[in-house]
């Protein structure tokens, strides 16, 4: 085996600086944390989002738009990766800012805290942007073990600790099956890399090691993404966690492993389509039937809004299904346009919690909207149109979203999945609606005691651009957005062949 | 002025939206009102202009328009008008007016929100009838739902929470799958042409096979048939019906359910006729026992707005045997037939709309609909006696008014597609006769017992400026049926001719030079 060191060249420095400047951030954070003169919430607000805001900076004119390997695949520049670095950041500077205006103001803005949160950035940027399993492997755990944190550290309470602790066993576990998977896959083909794995496949389709490898490799990401039947932990630390690392968790967290997802299978593991695509298939029915119909009986609004994205991870993985079919490269597209709609929809649903929640009711339940629209209508607007968006109504971004992912499965002739999907849509508007509901139709039992919005410019500012994202992207962007979306979509479906 | 030409359709189509966004602004109700009835009434002159202006000689489409979307899809905004979608242009532009000015009088808290939703309301009806796109039309389909999911659940009756989400589950379910029948459609449209589009006037070239049409007809007629609503898929509607303020179902039933008979005659009939004529028995049979089971159900209603609900589902049974009398071995849909259906979808837009008032009239007076708390009501308000016999006779069809032509018109077509049917049919015209004269008697005649009867007061100069359009419009559609007719017979003719080979073409409008143009194929997309 021919071995050299890999130059770090120039070039290479670039297209990492979104990472490079995230890890030293994070440094700078820690070392706040330790000199306390220098660890105000101010120097740690100026740190944290400067870094953020630096980091999107070079990931929009720094970083190569087009697929540019750099040190033998472990990093990976390219439209893809690209799509990926900025969707994580712009969520992570906006949970940033929301976080300014809640209870947890002073928590959040901590030395170890703003460190952490940096981390897991970083490792989430590291992960959408490799192509060789084992960095990709090291981002995941990263990100990872900054969030197992975050959810119980940020703001210590018994329920949060107890849903820290279920996401970090069974996260760890995940996190070996996946690895576990990668080695299989490894032992198969000699190779670390999705390039000369895909190259190395065809001869071994049949081989039990990848097989097998396939079928860990989907339990561990199948964990992330939260699709049933390895979603359990989702509900349990989706409740537990502060509000803002939820919508924090919800988001980011889908970007990054669809992306990947869509890079192992659609590229990587190409040859063996039958092998994953019948796993996923499975994997997507069981979400969008099962999330949907425990989302219907829930009665805290983040349980619900947790099992609704399982049903929306069960959609997107649909796509995902697409991509070995006729449809061509379009699913790429269809699920880099359903993960920003979905984002918009998450993030606006959850600052509108975050807005009328205060530090005794961090908790909301769908009965604590009971007559919202009396006392608050434009918040019950807002959150009207969002539910309306989440169950796919037009003109809403939800709406557009599913009619790509139908168009999508409908190209690659994957009736069930659509028949699935439409059922799990079926049910999920009536849960949505039990929202709406509440607020515009029951009586006022117990009326939340929320931030004034002039008190809060950044979270009624933050609602706002969603609610307004939202209805764009279901009239005048959605031509735009997936032009926008073609030469990411291309690398997926052509990159490695 | 140009402009506004050679626009009409779109500014038809959003200026009560724009209403809407305004009525939301005014500081008080007073204003709102104002502007919601200048919206109504911009929209119904410039639904007049179209009918002054409309040649009815033409099958063709008319005063097109057609901007770009999504250019790598082939989706645009196309909007176009026939003769199939004019008259029930025409009965939005006239009841939305008529139904605001019954509401003049309401006086609530959210009255705003309801003004502004109706007028979304009005949007979404008139953009589902206009729109030749198949995206667009099932983006107004759909946002039509909300402002009524509204309108129901917040003004409401006491269930109105189960009615309103019963109607909208239901609907949305029939549209799903419609929505996935639509893009397998344009997918097939794909494959065979190599261009993507999803204007209707493509899709119609597109001949999918045979097993494939009966999926994907099975889909459209799914949620077609949810919102006529046809046997045995008639739940929701009365609930829907018995729980809506007044206002929600006089456009309910006046416009809202003609949306699925006429979605059958634009969309699952022209585009998936093999199927058509599969499951055209099918559909009678499911019609037949609609008119049938409506007006045994309605006979057997203690409440009057159910009955009318019910008398609903009866009635939109004749017009959906009346789109599906096939002729000549399937060869054609019965030209009288389809005449008749197309009719008697206005006439009972006016006389069941007319009929929802009345019975809100009384409701406002007495707090009840029940007919036992009723009779002898003609003696003290003989004007309100009138009214309710002029809209009665004509639900049930009596020469002279409306409902006597449509309703002949589908019964011989229907005779002579399928003997049975059309005698059956018939049988519902008679039991028509009976539970409507019903209503009537137990309301308006028999002794004025009840004291609280005795001092209603008659029809209001307001009541009477709503109610008399409709009584009028409903004679008028009896004695003259070619001054509406003549508008559009040539699309009825094309259609029930040709509809196992449908084309439509646009002959005024952007759309025109368009035809030209689609020689150069579009190969990029998805």
């Amino acid at each position: 085996m021919n071995f050299s060191f890999p130059t770090l060249t120039r070039e290479f420095y670039l297209a990492a600086l979104p990472v490079l400047i995230l890890c030293f951030g994070s440094i700078v954070a820690m070392l706040q944390a330790v000199f306390k003169s220098v660890g105000g919430v101010g120097s740690i607000t100026v740190v944290m989002l400067g870094s953020l805001v630096a980091a999107l900076a070079a990931s929009i004119f720094l970083m190569p738009g087009v697929e540019t390997f750099y040190l033998e695949g472990a990093y990976l520049a390219g439209a893809l990766s690209q799509f990926g670095q900025i969707s994580i950041l712009v969520i992570s500077i906006v949970v940033c800012l929301l976080f300014r205006e809640t209870f947890l103001s002073k928590a959040f803005y901590r030395g170890e805290i703003a460190a952490l949160f940096m981390m897991v950035v970083a490792g989430m940027l590291v992960m959408v942007s490799s192509e060789d399993l084992i960095t990709l492997f090291v981002g995941l755990e990263l990100s990872s073990i900054g969030l197992y944190a975050l959810v119980g550290y940020l703001h210590p309470t018994r329920r949060s600790q107890e849903g820290a602790i279920k996401y970090f066993v069974l996260g760890s576990f995940a996190a070996a099956l996946l690895l576990f998977g990668f080695g299989l896959l490894y032992a198969a083909t000699g190779s670390m890399r999705m390039s000369t794995i895909v190259e190395a496949l065809p001869k071994l389709a049949d081989h039990h090691w990848v097989r097998l490898g396939i079928v860990f490799s989907l339990a561990g990401l199948g964990f992330k993404l939260a699709l049933a039947p390895f979603h359990l932990w989702a509900p349990d630390t989706y409740e537990a966690a502060p509000t803002g690392i939820t919508a924090f968790m919800a988001t980011t967290v889908k970007v990054m492993i669809l992306i990947v997802t869509m890079r192992l299978f659609a590229s990587g593991l190409a040859p063996v389509y039958d092998a994953w695509a019948t796993g996923l298939t499975f994997l997507a029915m069981v979400s969008m039937i099962l999330g949907n119909i425990m989302a219907m009986v829930q009665s805290s609004l983040k349980r619900m809004l947790a099992y609704s994205s399982i049903a929306h991870s069960g959609y997107m993985a649909i796509a995902v299904c697409a991509l070995g079919g006729q449809a061509g490269a379009f699913p790429v597209a269809a699920i880099m346009y359903y993960l920003i709609a979905y984002s918009v929809i998450t993030l606006g649903a959850f600052a509108i919690l975050m807005w009328l929640e205060s530090e005794g009711n961090d908790n909301l339940l769908l009965d604590d909207l009971a007559g919202l629209a009396k006392t608050h209508p434009w918040a019950s607007f807002g959150m009207t149109v969002l539910m309306f968006s989440f169950a796919g109504m037009p003109p809403t971004a939800g709406f557009m979203g599913k009619f790509f992912v139908f168009n999508a499965a409908l190209s690659s002739q994957l009736y069930g999945l659509v028949l699935i999907g439409v059922i799990g849509s079926s049910i999920s508007l009536f849960y949505y609606l039990r929202v709406i509901v509440k607020m515009y139709m029951s009586e006022p039992v117990k009326v939340a005691a929320p931030l004034s919005p002039l008190r809060s410019p950044i979270i009624t500012g933050v609602i706002v651009v969603a609610l307004a994202l939202t209805i764009l992207l279901g009239t005048v962007l959605p031509g735009p957005v997936m032009k926008s979306m073609g030469k990411a979509s291309s690398e997926v479906a052509t990159g490695h062949h | 002025m140009e402009f506004l030409n050679s626009h009409i359709l779109s500014f038809l189509t959003f200026v009560p939206l724009v209403a809407a966004a305004v009525v939301l602004a005014t500081p008080n109700l007073a204003l709102a009102r104002w502007v919601s009835m200048g919206g109504a009434i911009v929209a119904f002159l410039a639904s007049l202009h179209l009918w002054a202006n409309f040649d009815g000689k033409t099958a063709g489409l008319q005063f097109t328009e057609s901007y770009e979307w999504i250019p790598q899809f082939g989706i645009k905004f196309i909007m176009g008008l026939d003769g199939l979608s004019l008259l029930l242009v025409m009965l939005t532009t006239i009841l939305t007016p008529l139904i605001l000015l019954s509401l003049w009088n309401v006086d609530e808290k959210r009255q705003k929100a309801f003004l502004a939703l109706f007028m979304s309301l009005e949007c979404g009806m008139l953009g589902s009838l206009l729109a030749f796109d198949m995206v667009f039309f099932y983006l107004f389909w759909e946002a039509m739902l909300i402002p009524m999911y509204f309108i129901i659940g917040i003004w409401g009756g006491k269930n109105r929470v189960y009615a309103t989400t019963k109607f909208i589950i239901y609907t949305v379910v029939g549209s799903l799958f419609m929505l996935v029948a639509a893009i397998a459609l344009y997918i097939l449209h794909y494959q065979q042409t190599g261009q993507w589009s999803t204007s209707l006037l493509d899709l119609y070239r597109t001949q999918p096979l045979y097993e494939t049409q009966l999926w994907l007809f099975a889909a459209f007629a799914l949620a077609f048939a949810i919102k006529v609503p046809m046997f045995p898929f008639h739940t929701w509607l009365p609930d829907a019906h018995t729980e809506a303020p007044t206002a929600g179902s006089v456009i309910l039933a006046g416009v809202l359910l003609k949306l699925g008979t006429y979605g059958f005659l634009r969309f699952a009939i022209p585009l998936f006729p093999q199927a058509v004529a599969t499951f055209a028995p099918f559909l009678m049979t499911l019609g037949v026992i609609g008119i049938i089971y409506g007006a045994l159900t309605a006979w057997m209603q203690k409440d009057a707005k159910k009955m009318v609900a019910y008398s609903s589902v009866s009635h939109l049974g004749f017009v959906v045997i009346g789109c599906l009398a096939l002729v000549g071995g399937g060869a054609a849909i019965s030209t009288e037939a389809l005449t008749g259906a197309v009719y008697q979808m206005i006439n009972h837009g006016v006389s069941t709309g007319a009929l929802f008032f009345l019975v809100g009239v009384i409701y406002e007076r007495r707090h009840t609909r029940m007919l036992a708390d009723f009779g002898g009501i003609a003696k003290v308000m003989p004007w309100f006696a009138t009214m309710l016999i002029i809209a009665t006779l004509s639900s049930v069809g009596l020469p002279g008014t409306g409902g006597f032509v449509g309703e002949f018109l589908i019964l011989l077509g229907t005779f002579q597609s399928s003997p049975l049917a059309g005698a059956l049919a018939s049988l519902g015209v008679l039991l028509g006769a009976i539970y409507m004269l019903t209503l009537c008697r137990k309301i308006l005649f028999g002794p004025l017992d009840k004291d609280e009867n005795k001092v209603l007061k008659d029809l209001s100069p307001r009541e009477f400026a709503y109610l008399v359009p409709l009584a009028v419009l409903a004679i008028v559609m009896g004695v003259f049926p070619n001054y509406f007719l003549d508008k559009s017979r040539a699309s009825i003719e094309h259609l029930a001719k040709n509809y196992r080979n449908y084309r439509i073409v646009a002959v005024s409008g952007d759309l025109v030079p368009e035809v030209k143009r689609t020689a150069a194929v579009q190969k990029d997309g998805p």
